[in-house]
């Protein structure tokens, strides 16, 4: 008796040393994961989403943004990201402005991704993934979205950073958004400074 | 017992995380976050018309709003969505050729092969072009024109200049596009067929960009700065693409 109790606790040791062994190794699992891997769930979750629920279809809907703040968001640097959109403006700004800078464009281009996501639905997609190595990012994943008269190239430009994998640009058919964004940021702090650019992202995003 | 086990749990499961956890951030592959590569910073677009560009910005706004949007918009609400395809279709046929002769131009025989295949297939199979059953062949259609060719050229882009009614462009993309309609058989028909025809392709052009319009407006903060910036990232890549294809075709 006393010893099918050992037995039983034994196993439950065991069961729970298992536990434990999983349970401590899955943090480090989620930090290796690899960045094709990481794009290829990003953009099969995108369109899936978007393809099964029509109120995600709609650029201005309050599911879609939720969609995005929950699942888009945190893969993306933005911090990374609006440093390369201000390129050498970045450091005239003041570290209050710059923090102001990213929280606003963080909010634009989080819009820009809800207005882009929703016009998936049009597309067939077939996740083709393809490392290659590029200036300023650490990896690039190429993926090809086939189904419209021609099949478009979205490329994803990852850093592996403190919080792992993450996001820092995209380029639609090698067009790249962030680049656009700079030649705007160029302008405005050519036209009236750092508060310039802060000013008009906190125009667009209606505050 | 239960107590026990929560208290066993916890002690195995939990603690060794807490406990481990830091070594394991530190096994982390090193932050590789390489700095910011300045010459990567392309330089500032050459736009040296750019008051007459935005007047003339403006302008092509303008005509949007009172005669093109709702003539879209119209097309969009009475033609149903197959002819518009069959529509876009007939007239990517139509460029198939000219990209396949664009191609040829620049030494590149194998996309130029590519184009004129696709050609065959849709102008038979697709009946005159109105479905693209080369594109279900794994034949995309690929972009190419004249003023890519002058970029291959060697020809510089020159400056950013807004045409009215097409709407951006540069010096090079003009030359260009001079070529095309001095070339295009359409110049040639009777006025009403060809202005009919040439009014056409330009309303579906427009109807098929709507969606793009409309993001961009959304996104920019600075509508005529972002298109300049998208539109020369187009066509720069477009020069580069067929430099690259040229170049690897001849060695």
């Amino acid at each position: 008796m006393t010893l099918r109790c050992a037995l039983s606790g034994l196993a439950q040791w065991l069961a729970l040393t298992g536990l434990m062994v999983v349970v401590s190794l899955s943090p480090l699992r989620a930090e290796v994961q690899v960045p094709d891997e990481l794009v290829k769930k990003l953009a099969a979750e995108m369109t899936q989403a978007v393809r099964n629920d029509p109120e995600l279809q709609n650029p201005n809907s309050v599911k879609i943004s939720d969609f995005v703040q929950k699942n888009i968001v945190p893969r993306f640097d933005f911090d990374r990201i609006t440093q390369i959109a201000m390129g050498r403006n970045w450091a005239k700004a003041s570290p209050t402005e710059q923090k102001q800078i990213v929280i606003e464009f963080g909010k634009l281009l989080t819009r820009t991704y809800s207005n882009a996501i929703s016009t998936l639905k049009e597309l067939d997609v077939e996740i083709k993934t393809t490392r290659v190595t590029t200036p300023n990012v650490d990896v690039t994943v190429k993926t090809q979205m086939i189904g419209r008269p021609q099949p478009v190239a979205i490329d994803y430009g990852l850093i592996n950073g403190p919080g792992g994998w993450k996001v820092s640009d995209v380029t639609v058919e090698g067009i790249s958004l962030v680049a656009a964004y700079r030649d705007e940021f160029n302008g405005l702090v050519s036209a009236s400074g750092v508060q310039g650019v802060i000013d008009a992202l906190k125009k667009k995003n209606g505050g | 017992m239960k107590i026990r086990t929560a208290s066993v749990f916890f002690l195995l499961a939990v603690l060794p995380n807490i406990a481990f956890a830091a070594p394991v951030k530190k096994m982390k592959p090193a932050v590789i976050t390489a700095p910011l590569v300045e010459e990567n910073e392309p330089a500032p677009p050459n736009d040296m018309l750019e008051p007459l560009n935005r007047a003339t910005f403006a302008l092509n706004d303008g005509i949007d709003f009172v005669l093109i949007n709702p003539l879209v918009t119209l097309w969009n609400g009475i033609m149903p969505s197959f002819v518009r395809t069959g529509v876009g279709n007939f007239f990517n046929n139509l460029d198939d050729v000219y990209v396949g002769v664009n191609h040829v131009l620049q030494g590149n025989g194998s996309a130029a092969g590519a184009d004129f295949k696709r050609v065959v297939v849709n102008t038979t199979v697709g009946i005159g072009g109105l479905f693209d059953v080369g594109a279900k062949m794994g034949l995309h259609k690929v972009d190419g024109d004249f003023g890519q060719t002058l970029g291959v050229w060697g020809f510089p882009t020159g400056p950013y200049l807004i045409l009215p009614l097409l709407g951006p462009s540069t010096f090079r993309e003009t030359a260009g596009r001079s070529v095309r309609v001095m070339t295009d058989p359409r110049s040639y028909m009777d006025t009403v067929p060809s202005y009919s025809l040439m009014g056409l392709e330009y309303l579906q052009t427009r109807a098929d960009t709507k969606a793009n319009e409309g993001l961009i407006a959304a996104s920019s903060l600075d509508r005529y700065v972002f298109i300049r910036n998208l539109y020369l990232q187009k066509r720069a890549l477009l020069v580069k693409s067929g430099r690259d294809k040229t170049s690897s075709a001849a060695n």
